[in-house]
């Protein structure tokens, strides 16, 4: 043990007598560590706040559209009342809420900004009493348009909580909109929906309402939102045959958060392809260390000569050199891995991702550095141990 | 009583395969303890092979060279060099100092992997460095240090190891008469019962301030005179 500690003490002091030596020595391990963990972390990294994003949003949710079979011929296509009923009966649907979207409505919060709601029409959905249960937002005020309002048709309106910043509605207030000349009383607001974003500036009718004031034929929507916790994909796959029964209707799903999903694998082809180039850095390093160490070994053949003459054996030459690669590997591997954590924390911090650094990557690319520079030391080692004293001592 | 510390018993060193070059031929010498002895000649007459064969930093290639009575030519690396190590104490014209190191440092490096600690080693170092004049010089660097100061560094790094013999290579060749004088008084204090001193020189008032002069040329020994008479 004594042996060991004194072999480290003559590296660590043999090191420390060349700073700017050591310095650039250790740069090789330092870069080729911190480039491959920082490449690593940022990807993880990335997709982490698409991850966290997902669970946010959840999975389950499919969105089904009208499509006509048959052409249809400029008509909307519509889902019928029945059809919905079926998916509705679906073993793994929770919920299913319909939407209609009336178009040349021009909805204005006071009549001065007519103008510019013509230019930016803002839309208006006839939609099913169960739309927040549904979409998994609760109301930031007010109430969600309920059973009495269906019924009797009455003019109240729900509005997304962009539009209710838009039109500097305060919570609780009594505020009527206009929707073509006629005034409708906002009942509440619908916090954000950050799988369909275009509700957050929407209003939101009842369907009744929707028939007797904008002519909307029947109250079939043009689009299901259907909630199915488990087995999402299959009900997926399933929803258009039930909507179609071998009738003209029909419908073509999605589930909006399939792409992200997709996104948020880590993408492995580009984690080997930085691996790799990784790699590349730490062994151009590893050749650095080789020679400089080589040369080190030249300028210091009459260091290396004297111990030799003190007793010192080859055996200790060599361990000593390679010592001196050891700990050039352990500070490489330790100030690359922190360097690295350095750039990923920091990436992550300025584009708000959720930091994901994995321990393993740390600990593994620190000691595959470590492994670099001392196999980079085997051959500078064997040098010095090799030198034969006699020679050194009469040249130096 | 004296003892025979090293000896080569008919020593042929040969360099070279395809042109041989006969450096050393059929030399046979004893120091013994208490000896303070030099070894001359002339440039290519074998003094510097010589030393590097009494220090064990080279093997013969006939004949033996042996340490208190153990024949060291057929040790391997490890062996040779411990014994070395133990036995032989150098001192180089150039100092050889380990430029990054202190004076205690550089000494330390002679106590270094013998299994004792870093107290004992310095403790050790510092004694030496002590009897060498250089009390309070412990931390300069070689730089910081005079010819003389670093020529007396070097010595007590030869010394720490309670050597049996100290080979000392143109010990003064590197400084001026002044810091000689100085060195070749130390050498002389060195002389112990248990101890030889061996100096390697070309300079013959330095050589004919020993008690033993060993007079080389071609590769033999072709005089060994104590204190006057031919022996």
């Amino acid at each position: 043990m004594k042996r060991f500690i004194d072999l480290v003490r003559v590296a660590v002091a043999g090191l420390t007598a060349r700073k700017v030596r050591t310095l650039l020595i250790l740069l090789g391990p330092i870069l080729g560590v911190g480039a491959i963990v920082a490449a690593i972390g940022i990807n993880e990294s990335s997709k982490g706040y698409l991850k966290a994003q997902l669970q946010d949003l959840g999975t389950d949710l499919i969105v089904a559209n009208a499509q006509d079979s048959l052409g249809g011929f400029g008509q909307t296509p519509r889902i019928p009342e029945d059809a919905t009923e079926r998916v509705s009966r679906l073993p793994d649907v929770t919920s299913v809420t319909g939407t209609y979207q009336i178009s040349n409505v021009v909805t204005l919060p006071f009549d001065a900004a007519e103008d510019y709601y013509k230019a930016f029409p803002v839309p208006i959905i006839a939609t099913g009493l169960n739309l927040p249960e549904t979409m998994e937002v609760p109301m930031v005020s007010g109430r969600f348009i309920n059973k009495f309002d269906y019924e009797q048709s009455a003019r109240v309106a729900v509005i997304g909580r962009d539009l209710a910043d838009e039109y500097g509605y305060l919570r609780g207030e009594q505020r009527t909109i206009s929707l073509n000349g006629i005034d409708y009383g906002v009942v509440g607001v619908l916090d954000w929906v950050l799988l369909e974003p275009s509700m957050d500036s929407a209003v939101f009718i009842a369907f009744s309402t929707a028939e007797k004031d904008w002519e909307i034929g029947n109250q079939d929507p043009t689009r299901l939102y259907v909630r199915a916790p488990t087995n999402t994909q299959l009900v997926a796959e399933e929803i258009p045959t039930v909507v179609s029964l071998g009738g003209p209707d029909g419908a073509r799903t999605s589930v909006p958060t399939d792409l992200l999903n997709a996104e948020s694998q880590v993408d492995e082809s580009l984690n080997t392809l930085t691996q790799l180039m990784g790699g590349l850095a730490l062994i151009v390093g590893g050749v650095g260390i080789a020679n400089v160490m080589s040369i080190s070994v030249i300028q210091r053949s009459s260091e290396i000569g004297i111990r030799r003459a003190l007793g010192h054996t080859r055996t200790t030459i060599a361990m000593q050199f390679l010592f001196e690669a050891l700990v050039v590997g352990v500070l490489g591997g330790i100030f690359g891995a922190l360097a690295g954590a350095g750039v990923v924390w920091f990436t992550s911090w300025s584009r708000d991702y959720v930091m994901i650094l994995s321990l393993s990557s740390l600990v593994g690319w620190s000691l595959v550095s470590v492994a670099v520079a001392v196999a980079s030391g085997l051959y500078p080692s064997m040098k010095a141990a090799r030198l034969e004293p006699l020679e050194t001592l009469r040249l130096g | 009583m004296v003892e025979s510390l090293l000896s080569l018993e008919s020593v042929s060193r040969i360099y070279g395969t395809d042109v041989e070059v006969h450096a050393l031929h059929q030399v046979s010498l004893e120091i013994f303890s208490s000896d303070f002895m030099s070894i001359v000649g002339p440039s290519g007459s074998g003094k510097s092979t010589m030393l590097g064969l009494l220090g064990l930093l080279d093997v013969p290639t006939k004949g033996n060279v042996k340490v208190n009575g153990v024949d060291a030519t057929s040790m391997n690396d490890f062996q040779r060099s411990r014994l070395r190590g133990d036995a032989i104490g150098f001192v180089f014209q150039q100092f050889h100092l380990i430029p990054h190191l202190s004076a205690l440092g550089n000494v330390e490096t002679a106590l270094l992997y013998r299994g004792l600690s870093p107290k004992e080693r310095k403790k050790k170092a510092a004694e030496s460095l002590g009897k060498l004049g250089l009390g309070g010089r412990e931390d300069h660097r070689p730089v910081q240090l005079s010819g003389g100061e670093q020529q007396r560094v070097a010595i007590a790094r030869a010394i720490v190891t309670d050597p049996l013999v100290v080979l000392a290579d143109e010990p003064t060749g590197a400084l001026d008469s002044e810091n000689a004088e100085n060195i070749m008084k130390v050498f002389a204090d060195l002389k112990s019962p248990e101890r030889a001193v061996c100096l390697v020189t070309h300079d013959m008032e330095i050589a004919d301030s020993t008690d033993r002069k060993i007079t080389m040329k071609d590769g033999e020994i072709v005089q060994d005179l104590i204190q006057g008479s031919e022996k």
